[in-house]
């Protein structure tokens, strides 16, 4: 080693991990043989000697109680502040899933309405009638018993008859509550003998036949039959 | 695993159990580190009161960004010196006044001093080594006046890989630089460091200490 190498490592030679720490050895050796070296490392020695000293008679430095009381108070300031935040967002999140909900409960109610299936309101069935015009006095469910039956409405229940059916106005069930089926009744299609149409007052000719008849009952909300619509289909026909 | 002791912990876990809202853990931590922040920002700036405030606000400030520390770029301890080093810059900055450690060093002496009575008499604490006796108080002070002379680059390495006693890499991981340019700030320091010595003390006393 010589002196370059060893100035170079001097100051890590009591310094674990280090290269310095690793050639102790050979510069301590070196430092024999050399005296300007020699002083450089007593000197080095005396440093860290002093250092370590001072870093000694530090080790009782004291931070104030209040800084820690400080620091604990606001730590818990921080703690409450951050549970409250939480729970304001549990509150936010629930309150946003409830009212995905309800609007997803309403989208539902809106689907099972009138262009979804068989199930009619009894304004529509007059409607679906195609006989629902003003003056027309055989349908117990004329605009004038509906008043609240729009163009749109007729339109949209017109829809619901195919093209190839044509059916005859609703006509009132004997034992049959006009009122109660216009509250939210529903219209079935049913197959019925042409004897069980006679039964339900249908004007039906050649009882003895035994082809059935297509028919749309009007079922109030109790599930009572209402009305009753012959309904006659090109392909039952045939 | 619940039962285990805070004292038993690691930093990272006491700072898990800290972000998870427990206050013993934020205390244990607390008393475990912040002594040497303490110190590092007293030799940093040679005013107590700073120190106490700096440390005070590096606190603050794991209370407050605790998420702000990542395991994977160094130890927690390298992280708080990190802060207390920006904390005293800002004071730095605020009041040039305290840039340069201008005082003559009576308050830090007398606060090392009583410390230092402290821990000898309270017998709770290690007694100084023997060849620690041959330093004296007068020599002390006068190395840590050279010290708070030193450039602040110089001066923070000579605090942080001599008086709190990191590795080279603890220390570049606290100052946010390489290896490397912390190991030639040491070694130029020092040498800096024996330079203003030699000026107090002539060379034949430094020699017949190291005899």
């Amino acid at each position: 080693m010589d002196c370059s190498q060893f100035e170079e490592f001097l100051h890590d030679l009591d310094r674990q991990g280090t290269d310095g720490f690793e050639h102790r050895e050979i510069a301590l050796a070196h430092a024999e043989t050399c005296s300007r070296c020699a002083q450089l490392l007593t000197q080095a020695e005396w440093l860290d000697l002093v250092l370590r000293s001072l870093s000694t008679r530090e080790i009782g430095q004291q931070v104030s109680p209040r800084v820690e009381a400080a620091l604990m108070d606001e730590f818990r300031r921080r703690r409450a502040a951050t549970s409250r935040r939480r729970v304001r967002w549990q509150i936010a999140a629930l309150g946003t899933a409830a009212a995905l909900l309800l609007a997803l409960g309403f989208a539902l109610r809106h689907r099972t309405g009138p262009a979804s299936g068989p199930v009619q309101h009894p304004q529509d069935a007059s409607a679906l009638s195609g006989e629902g015009k003003p003056g027309n006095a055989a349908n117990p469910f004329s605009p004038a018993a509906a008043p609240d039956s729009s163009g749109q409405e007729e339109a949209v229940a017109e829809n619901q008859l195919d093209d190839s059916e044509d059916a005859t106005a609703f006509v009132a069930l004997p034992y049959a509550d006009d009122s109660a089926a216009r509250d939210g009744g529903a219209i079935i299609r049913v197959v019925l003998s042409r004897p069980a149409l006679a039964s339900l007052r249908m004007p039906v000719t050649d009882l003895g036949a035994t082809d059935r008849i297509p028919a749309d009952i009007v079922v109030s909300e109790d599930g009572a039959p209402q009305a009753i619509r012959l309904v006659s289909q090109s392909s039952l026909d045939q | 695993m619940e039962m285990t002791q805070t004292t038993d912990l690691t930093d990272d876990r006491l700072l898990r159990r800290m972000m998870a809202g427990d206050e013993g853990a934020f205390a244990h931590l607390y008393r475990r580190r912040h002594p040497a922040i303490y110190r590092f920002a007293l030799h940093m700036s040679g005013n107590a009161a700073m120190a106490e405030d700096v440390t005070q606000e590096v606190f603050m400030t794991l209370i407050r960004e605790p998420g702000r520390f990542d395991p994977a770029r160094g130890t927690l301890g390298g992280f708080l010196y990190g802060i207390a080093r920006n904390h005293l810059r800002k004071r730095w900055e605020q009041d040039r006044r305290l840039v340069q450690f201008a005082g003559d060093g009576e308050e830090l002496d007398d606060l090392l001093s009583n410390a230092a009575a402290s821990s000898n008499g309270n017998g709770h604490r290690p007694a100084p080594a023997v060849r620690d006796e041959f330093a004296s108080l007068e020599t002390v002070s006068q190395v840590r006046q050279a010290i708070s002379t030193l450039p602040e680059n110089y001066r923070e390495v000579v605090v942080l890989c001599e008086l709190e006693e990191l590795s080279y890499e603890e220390a570049a991981s606290a100052l946010g630089c390489p290896v490397g340019t912390v190991r030639s700030r040491l070694h130029r320091a020092r040498a800096i460091l024996l330079e203003k010595l030699r000026d107090a003390h002539p060379m034949r006393r430094i020699s017949a200490v190291g005899e």
